[in-house]
């Protein structure tokens, strides 16, 4: 899984994945606090439940827009190192402001994964409703395991991921903005503490830290 | 009479004894789609929580689930379907012993 990218790769039925996703924006001086929440409604249905607050910056402490995505595997290749799947997302945004109208968000996930290295690839389209801007995403994430190098034969072990990402994100009246994000990933078999940093990639200094 | 009534409560004993001593079998099963320890927690989980299921091993080196089960439970087809609720593709499934307990 990619540090700022969606993902293809399986939750279970039923089960509940909760990721806590801080941010330090550097330059635009603000912190913020992503709560996101993974249901898996089935071995390939999945609904995703997004919601942020800022408690710092400029424009004061402020809840953002719920965000509700459901993803859909609709081609899944399983096999001995590892697995292609292909996933369709559909869903709102919902506002928590009277003057923030809704958007319809669309979009597609792939994910590769094989042996010691994964590949996740989203883009994701936002139409806004009334007033509200278009928006858009795109990730293409790349993530390795450093450590181990091979795993022992019975039992999970701790891994150690290091990723990289191309990121873009646009806004209905702006350009697109090209960033680069690299990071690291402590992956336990039931949390995991991962870290990284996000540059614009027409400048050399670093956006925010994730 | 005392050695009748001893010897009555070892037969009873011995009954009830004979009565708990249960069969278990080793299962394994051959997985593809596996990919890191936090991906297949849900699926060790899932076992985990069956009540004829007393032991639960991974390995994503080799691509198996190993599993201590009461002898007839859970039956193939539920194992089976527990690896697919999880989200990988069960490929092979063997019973490697058969042990009485």
């Amino acid at each position: 899984m990619g540090l700022r990218s969606f993902v293809a790769l399986p939750l279970d039925k039923e089960g509940t994945v909760i990721r806590l996703f801080f941010e330090h924006a550097l330059e635009a001086d603000y912190d913020q606090l992503t709560t996101n929440v993974a249901y898996g409604i089935s071995n390939n249905q999945t609904l995703f439940l997004s919601e942020s607050y800022r408690f710092s910056g400029a424009s004061g402490q402020r809840f953002g827009d719920v965000s509700m995505l459901y993803r859909h595997i609709i081609w899944q290749d399983d096999y001995l190192t590892g697995t292609n799947r292909l996933g369709l997302l559909g869903g709102i945004i919902i506002p928590t402001a009277d003057e923030r109208e809704m958007a319809i968000q669309t979009g597609f996930v792939f994910t590769h994964f094989s042996n010691r290295y994964e590949i996740d690839i989203d883009g994701l389209y936002q139409t806004g409703i009334n007033s509200r801007p278009d928006s858009g995403r795109f990730d293409v994430s790349w993530q390795y395991r450093l450590f181990p190098a091979e795993y022992p034969d019975w039992g999970m072990s701790s891994e150690l991921y290091a990723v990289i990402e191309y990121n873009g994100r646009w806004k209905e009246g702006n350009s697109l903005t090209h960033q680069l994000t690299t990071g690291l990933q402590w992956v336990q078999q039931s949390w995991v503490i991962e870290g990284g940093a996000v540059r614009t990639c027409s400048r050399s200094d670093i956006n925010s830290i994730i | 009479m005392t050695i009748m009534k001893i010897f009555r409560l070892l037969i009873l004993v011995f009954l009830v004894l004979q009565l708990q001593s249960a069969w278990s079998r080793t299962v394994e099963i051959d997985v593809h789609g596996m990919t890191c320890a936090f991906c297949v927690d849900g699926l060790e989980r899932k076992f985990r929580q069956m009540k004829a299921v007393s032991k639960v091993q991974v390995s994503l080196k080799l691509k198996k689930v190993r599993l201590v089960t009461e002898e007839n439970q859970p039956d193939l087809a539920t194992l089976k379907q527990a690896v697919i609720d999880a989200g990988f593709t069960p490929t092979k499934i063997s019973i490697l012993s058969n042990e009485k307990n």
